[in-house]
Order: structure tokens, then sequence, then C-alpha cells
């Protein structure tokens, strides 16, 4: 019971905080992308357009308020769910987001998985081998790993199974012929309640390289801080003292060590799932996936400010989730941080 | 009373060794061990440190440290060779026949496990009765070892509980399998001294109860005397002397164990001077080399004969042996006359404190009523020129809190600190640099507060960072190597780092540290706890010599008494934040007026082996768990 008061005490208090970090990072970023030297009239309107209706469309998008001003105006929109319109393609940028977001989501959910089973089992094999020569080997594996980036794992991955064995799709979520259904927006999800299990499945297919490619990138520091601190986890006494009872091996690293060990990687896996959020782009690009990487890129390429903004605040908001998250697990699994 | 019973032995070694087994060589831990240990007995295990006695508990269990292992004899549990016994045939014993209890209560617990959780676990393999329900079952264990509130108590989290309550539960655990052999490994090290007795006196209890065969390792002979059958002395890995307690802690037959004896303070009696074991225990490699008796080196008694033959274990007496040539020249062993008295100036006040309180708020929080704590509680105090001033208490009495407010580390949140004629109780930055001249802090624990990066030279001279003085490298070193003269190391540690000196030294060096600057007053928070008697023994002598050479006064905080009684000429006893008596050492220690302060005494284990030992005086209200 008191796990719970104290979790949502927690849920309150970083609730509350989140309102001022997101109001700062609102902000920011309206400050930064008006300071930048792109004028969101002129780009509203086709390049032969004259100074005069330049001027008009300034008057009309509020351009010439004060910049608090403007501020207001636009805070004011978001709260009411508008971010505006995109310039390149000319569309709400909340459908826009919307209809990006979940893909995301999805591939960052689905690689989190895959880098915490490789994860687990790859610590939980480099500290079972401690001591011996395979430790070694093992030990420059898993240095090998971290050092490839997930680019290269993509490219690895689609050159094998996509191009050579030709046994994984390498672009987009869907084969072509394949209806998507929508309901919630996320693929995986809507493809099961409609009960088209062909679609899940081929949806599944094209997700397995990009998420393989993401996973097992970020698995290797998930392994190697697993196995130290269950190092660090074996040096306590009631290991020792757990020994001393009689209990085996085995139930002492699963019970008793993993579940000490278990936190600092839960604190790393936090942080990687954050940044997740930002990490996908490369692979979306690779593997043409449809998710918000490769919207903030062509936002990016054409300066169209709402969707940068948009695509911004949904980060920051997503980042706040995951560590509120992170944190209410983390005071399920460590007893010592709730309040006596 | 040393009727030789008909019982078989249930743990006997046989010239047992232990050695640690290098790569290229090897290094003898544990030498020719010969025991046996009879049903329903305790052998108390005593030595210093590196002695060897925790490689024994280890031995038995067989979780050796990385590349030690047994190379000789036999050790053998209810007639089994526990070296030789199959591992799973092993495992099988621990925890059901062969019970540990470990030295740090609060670690010997999972953290992230209920107590429930811990306590069932063990409870479920070494297996209930039938239609038995496992939490009936460990609250009837929480019972026998007065542990209230069991149902409770196993919701909770170690780190909810005291040390004293952590070690209950591990005592309920490893009695709840009725084992036949129990080893408790410095059970009560970490604990204060009146949860110490209780512990003690609870083991003994639950021990009877079950008739277990029980080896007590402590490296206090006063304490295994009361509570043993038979002591064994451990000197670097080999028996010096073992024989039966009374007498071998009333007549000491090696020159060791009767040095061990007067290098401890007593808490009755008149005060004698502490007998100073120079040195250290000769190291693995030395001991290899070394021909005659090992603790040669050392011995106050020692001729040229005992340097050329490693002597035998002889009888001499019933039931008793000691590894000496000389025995009879042991008793000849004296302590030093005691350094005389001072009169201490009571004109010159150093540092005054007048209802001194430091109390804690708790933090705001919508969900709770923010309560307070009175860490320290209206408290009156003065330190004399050159006065040596004793802080006596449990755990929690608030003795680390006012050393913090004296030095400066936290602000008083009322009364008055006055430090030579100028109130310091604002601790505003100038008060902070006038603080720092006059005042000086040596921290418990020299591992933790010794910068492991930093060499000896520069940490002992750190003082002259902050006031920019003297800070030239050449000053620098000159300073050190005067410093480490005082202290007692060779110049040459000054390039050393921490991690390649002893512990003791490490202590040295703390001190030292804080003398660098010549302050007046020294605040020591505990400083010799967790060191051997010898080196304690060393350390104390040492701020009495620094005192007669520098004249500067102390507020020495101690759970120990009797260490207490030597070194300081007033003492304060602190119970919940507050002074509940104070006065000279001795009037105070002879003729203790509060309830508090005798039960304090009496949880001392007497000097007197005879005399009866009665800790729990459970006076009302005094009652800290």
């Amino acid at each position: 019971m008191r796990m719970f008061a104290t979790i949502a005490k927690l849920l309150v208090k970083r609730v509350l905080t989140a309102i001022p970090i997101l109001l700062l990072v609102s902000a920011l970023l309206f400050c930064i992308l008006r300071i930048l030297p792109v004028d969101p009239a002129a780009m509203s309107l086709p390049p032969n357009a004259t100074v005069q209706e330049v001027e008009a469309m300034r008057t009309e998008m509020g351009l010439n308020l004060p910049l608090y001003q403007q501020y207001g105006i636009w805070l004011n929109k978001l709260f009411h769910g508008d971010i505006g319109r995109s310039i390149h393609f000319r569309q709400n940028v909340t459908s826009l987001i919307g209809s990006t977001l979940p893909a995301t989501v999805e591939l960052a959910l689905i690689a989190m998985v895959v880098a915490t089973v490789f994860g687990l089992a790859g610590g939980l094999f480099l500290f079972y081998v401690r001591g011996t020569r395979a430790e070694a080997v093992m030990d420059f594996i898993s240095i090998l790993l971290l050092s490839l980036p997930e680019f290269l794992w993509s490219l690895f991955l689609l050159l094998i199974f996509g191009v050579f064995f030709e046994v994984l799709p390498f672009t987009g979520r869907l084969s072509p012929g394949f209806e998507r259904p929508v309901v919630t927006g996320f693929l995986l999800l809507d493809s099961l309640i409609t009960g088209k299990l062909s679609t899940f499945f081929n949806a599944l297919e094209h997700m397995i390289l990009p998420c393989l490619a993401l996973g097992i990138a970020l698995s290797p520091s998930l392994m190697r801080v697993l196995r130290s601190s269950l190092l660090d986890a074996y040096q306590d006494d009631y290991i020792q003292q757990a020994r001393l009872r009689g209990l085996s091996e085995k139930r002492i690293l699963i019970r008793h060590g993993l579940k000490n060990a278990i936190l600092p990687t839960l604190s790393l896996m936090g942080v990687q799932f954050g940044f997740l959020f930002g990490g996908t782009l490369l692979v979306e690009i690779i593997y043409s996936y449809p998710g918000m990487g490769n919207l903030m890129v062509d936002a990016i390429r054409n300066a169209d400010l709402p969707i940068i903004q948009g695509a911004g605040l949904t980060y920051c908001i997503a980042v706040l989730v995951i560590s509120i998250v992170v944190d209410s697990l983390y005071l399920i699994l460590n007893p010592k941080l709730r309040v006596r | 009373m040393a009727i030789p019973s008909p019982k078989n032995p249930i743990l006997s070694a046989q010239n047992l060794c232990v050695e640690s087994v290098g790569a290229k060589e090897s290094f003898p831990v544990l030498t020719d061990l010969n025991f046996s240990l009879e049903p329903g007995k305790i052998l108390g295990l005593v030595g210093e440190s590196g002695a060897g006695k925790s490689m024994i508990g280890r031995t038995i269990s067989q979780y050796l440290p990385n590349g030690f292992a047994v190379t000789k004899g036999t050790l053998a549990f209810d007639g089994e060779d526990l070296v030789s016994m199959a591992a799973e045939r092993r495992r099988s014993l621990l925890g059901r026949e062969i019970a540990f209890i470990p030295q740090e209560p609060l670690s010997g617990l999972n953290p992230v496990l209920t107590v429930g959780q811990q306590i069932k676990e063990h409870l479920l393999r070494i297996g209930l009765a039938p239609g038995e329900n496992w939490r009936e079952r460990a609250l009837k264990e929480f019972e026998s070892v007065h542990l209230p509130h069991g149902a409770a108590l196993l919701e909770k989290y170690p780190h909810q509980l005291s040390g004293g309550m952590c070690q209950r539960i591990l005592i309920a655990m490893a009695f709840a399998s009725r084992p036949r052999l129990l080893i408790a490994d410095e059970p009560t090290t970490a604990l204060d001294v009146t949860i110490q007795a209780r512990i003690v006196k609870l083991i003994a209890e639950m021990q009877k109860r079950d008739g277990t065969a029980v080896i007590f390792i402590t490296h206090d002979l006063r304490l295994a005397s009361q509570i043993s059958d038979e002591i064994m002395v451990l000197y670097a890995g080999r028996p010096a002397e073992r024989g039966p307690a009374k007498q071998l802690f009333s007549a000491p037959a090696h020159p060791y164990t009767r040095c061990l004896q007067l290098a401890n303070p007593t808490i009755t009696g008149p005060r004698r001077g502490l007998f100073i074991l120079p040195e250290r225990m000769p190291g693995l490699r030395v001991l290899k080399e070394l021909k005659g008796c090992r603790f040669a080196s050392r011995c106050p008694n020692a001729i040229e004969a005992c340097t050329r033959t490693e002597p035998p274990l002889a009888d001499i007496g019933p039931n008793h042996i000691a590894a000496c040539i000389r025995t009879e020249k042991t008793p000849d062993i004296v302590p030093p006359p005691l350094a005389p008295g001072r009169e201490i100036a009571s004109s010159k006040i150093h540092l005054n404190g007048e209802k001194l309180t430091k109390a804690y708020t708790t933090a705001w929080s919508p969900f709770a009523k923010r309560s307070v704590f009175k860490a320290v509680n209206s408290v009156d105090f003065a330190l004399g020129e050159g006065e040596f001033v004793g802080i006596v208490g449990e755990s929690g009495s608030g003795k680390s809190s006012l050393a913090r407010l004296v030095v400066g580390l936290d602000t008083p949140t009322g009364g008055k600190i006055t430090l030579a004629g100028r109130d310091v109780t604002a601790n505003g930055n100038a008060d902070r640099a006038y603080r720092r001249e006059y005042i000086q802090m040596v921290f418990q624990d020299p591992q933790s507060a010794l910068n492991p990066r930093r060499r000896i030279g520069s940490i002992v001279t750190q003082a002259n960072e902050a006031s920019g003085l003297h800070n030239s490298t050449r000053e620098r070193m000159d300073r050190a190597a005067e410093l480490l003269k005082e202290i007692g190391l060779p110049p040459d540690a000054a390039m050393r780092f921490p991690s390649q000196l002893s512990g003791g030294q490490k202590q040295r060096v703390n001190i030292a540290r804080a003398l660098c600057t010549l302050p007046r007053i020294l605040v020591a928070d505990e400083i010799v706890s967790g060191l051997d008697v010898s080196v304690q023994a060393q350390l104390l002598d040492l701020l009495l010599k620094l005192r007669d050479e520098h004249g500067f006064s102390m507020l020495f905080i101690s759970h120990d008494l009797s260490v207490v009684r030597y070194l300081c000429d007033r003492v304060m006893v602190m119970y919940r934040g507050e002074v509940v008596e104070s006065g000279r050492t001795e009037t105070v220690f002879a003729d203790p007026q509060h309830a508090y302060t005798r039960s304090l005494l009496a949880a001392v284990p007497p000097d007197d082996v005879n005399a009866e030992w009665s800790p729990v005086l459970a006076e009302a209200g005094y009652q800290v768990e």
C-alpha cells in the first residue's frame, strides 16, 4: 500500500514539475525558430509573390506583433491542440505527428524489448563466465558490438537478410497490396484489433530488421552495466550470507544478485529509451520507415517551422513521460527509495 | 570443570593447512591447525586482524577467497571431511546443520527483499513440519530471539531496521534449523556495547537451548573469555595458545595472549598503562622464510633461541597448550607505568557550548505534517586547554551530530558556541576561517577519509592548500616529513598512496592531517573503533604523546567506555541528544549517577573473568530498541 502511495506522490510531484519544463521548452522552441532568418510568411506564398503580398500575409499571420504576443497566441493555440499548418506538406501538424508518432513509438518499444532481451542475456552470460578464458573473448565481442552504431547494423542487416538472402522486407511498414487499418494509429495493435492477422505478420516482418538494428546497437552497454552491477552486488555480504545458508548459485543469482543489479541497468534503459526517439532517425531513413524521424528530416530540410516545433515538443513530452515511468519502476524495485 | 566428556566432537581439525596458492609460489595462511569442538561447547577464536580467524570459518564453508586452498590435513564435521566432501553434500549441510552469523548485520540481509521474503526462503529450504505455515514458524523463531512485533517485521526491509534487530533476525534464521554447529564471525563488532551484550547473551541462550557447538570469532579477548568454554588464540595463522577460557584469561601462558590482554584498557579498578605491541604481525612472505617463533619479533621475552626453531604447542596444564619455550616468563610482562595525570587549568576554556541544539525538520510534503527531530538537545559543555573530553553513548545518541556542530560542518538551530572567546554560532564565512585555525576533525574511517589518488605527503599537508600559506612543494614536503616523524611513520611514507599502508598507519596519517596546521582542538569521531587492540593502544599513546608536545585539547567520541576511561580527563554521557551525565572520567565510571550510564557500564564485559556479567539491566526507559 505504501508503495502505491509513494508512487502517487511521485506522479503528482513529477507532473507538477513537468509543467514549467514544458513551458520553458516551448518558449525556447518558439524563440529560437523565430530568430532563424527564415520568413514563414514568404515561405507560405508562391516564389513570385510581391512584397505587398508578403506584408499582407505577415499581418494576417500576426508576424508583426511583438514576440511575446506571438508566443501567447501560439501557446493558446497549442493548448487547443493546434500547432499550426505545415508549410511544406500543407497539412495540419497535429495530424502529421499523429500519423507518424505511433510508428516511431512502435519501433522504439520493440527495439527496446530486443535490447533488453539481448542486454540481460548477454550481461548474465558475461557475468557467468567471469574469471574464465571465455570472459576475455566475450569482453572483446561486447566491446566490438559497442563500437558499432545502429546505422551500420541497419546496413549490415539490410544487405544480409534483405538483399542477399531476400528473406525479409526492408522498406516501409507494409508490403504493397495490404490495406492499413486505422483505429489507434499503432499498426500492430490495429491489425490485431481488426482481426487482420496477415496484415499483422506483414507489419511485423517489416519491423524485424529496423528493430534488430536498434536493439543490437543498444544492448552492449546494457550487458556491460548489468555485468558490472552484478559484480558489485556479489561483493556484498548478503550474497555470501545466502551461500552460507546453502542456497543454490542459480537462486542466488536470480533472486538476490539480479534483483539488486537490475537497478543501475534500469536507469540506463530509461536514458536509452529517451534517446531512441531521436535515435530512430537514421534507421527510419535507411528503411524508408514513415515515422517521426523521416518527418523531422523533411521538416528540417524544408525549414518547416511548425513541424520542427511540434516534433520538438513531442520529444520533450516523451522524455518526461519515460522518466516518470522509469522512476516509478525504480520505486517498485528499490524499497530504499520509498519514504519510511 | 574441565571434565573430559565422552561425546564425539562435532568439528575436528587435524593438521589443517590453508595456503594462498599463487602462480609461482604459495604462502601459508593457516598452519597446523588442530582442535576439536564438542557439541554444546563454545570455542572462542581470538587474534588480531590477519591472524586467520575468519579463514577458519571460510574453510568450514569451503567458500575460500580466490587463490586459497586447503593443502594439508582434514577438517571433519561429525566425522565427515568437509574438504573432500562433494560440493552438493556440503551445500546441503550449510544453513541446516552448519549456520553462520555475519559481522555486518545490515549488509547480511538483501536490501531489496523484505525480511519476510528472506526468512520464508530460508524456512522453505530447511523444510517445515507437515502442515506448518512458514509465517507462524517465522513468528515463533522471532519470539525465541526476543523480537517483538514479529508480524510487522515481516513486511519491513532491512534498511528500516536497526543493526541489532537485523542481527536478531539473522540469529533467528541461523537457529531456525537447530544447527549442530554455528560460526559467529565478529557478530557484535558493528553494534553498540549495550546491544553487543544482548546479542552475545542471546547467542549463548540459543546455543544452550539447542545444544549447538559454536565457534565465536572475536578480536576482543575479554568478550571471548566471558562467553567461551575454550579459547584459541591465533597468531599469524597458527595457534599460539589454547585452553579453558577462564584459565587462559586469568593466567595466560603465551606472551602474545598476555600482551593482547594488557593492550586493552580496563573498565574497573585502577587505571594502568597499555602494553604497546610493537610493529605488526609478519606478512605472508616473511612468514614463509621465518625459521623461529613467529611472534619473536614483537615478543618482549624473546631470546636468541626463539629465532631458531618454531616452538611446538606444548602442554602446560590440563587441556591447556601454548607454543612458547619460555611460558614461565610470561607473567613477568607488565604494562608500562601510567603517564602522570594532567592537571587541567580549567580557567582557560577553549571551547564552550551553551544550550546547543540541532533540530531537523522533515522535508515539506503536501501529504504529511512536518515533524521535528532534535539530534542534539540543549547541550552545555566546556573544553579546557589540553583537556581530553570523551563523549559516550549509543549510536543515535547525538555524539556525531554534536561533533559536526563543533567543527562547523553543521550550523546549530539553537544555543551558542564560543571558540576562544569568539561567538561562532552563526557559522558565517569569517567564522569558518577562524574555526579552521582552531579546530580540526579526525574522521572515523581512514579508508574513506583519505583520498586514494593522493600521496601521503600531500594528504597530510592538505590544510596548507586552504590557507594558501606554506603551500610550495618544498615547504609542504618539509612539513610532511615532520608530521610523519611525529606520528611514527618512516619518511618514505610521504611518497606512498593510502592503499600501501595498513589500517593503523592510515589512521595515523588521518591524525597527522588534522595536526598539520597545529590546531588547538581536535575532534575525533570513533577513531580507534574497528582497529586491533594493539593498534588501538599505539594510537591512544600517540595521542597522549602529541598532547604533551603540542598541548591541544580533544573531544573524543567513542562507544568504547574503557578507551574513554584510559584517555579522557572528563566524560559526557549522551542519550537521545541530551547529556545525561558528565564529570571527571574516574568519578563517573566509578560511581555513575544516571541509570543510563549504569546500563552502559554494565554492558562492558568485566575485566575479571570470574565476575558476573549481567549486561541486561533493562532499566526502564533506557532500552534503545
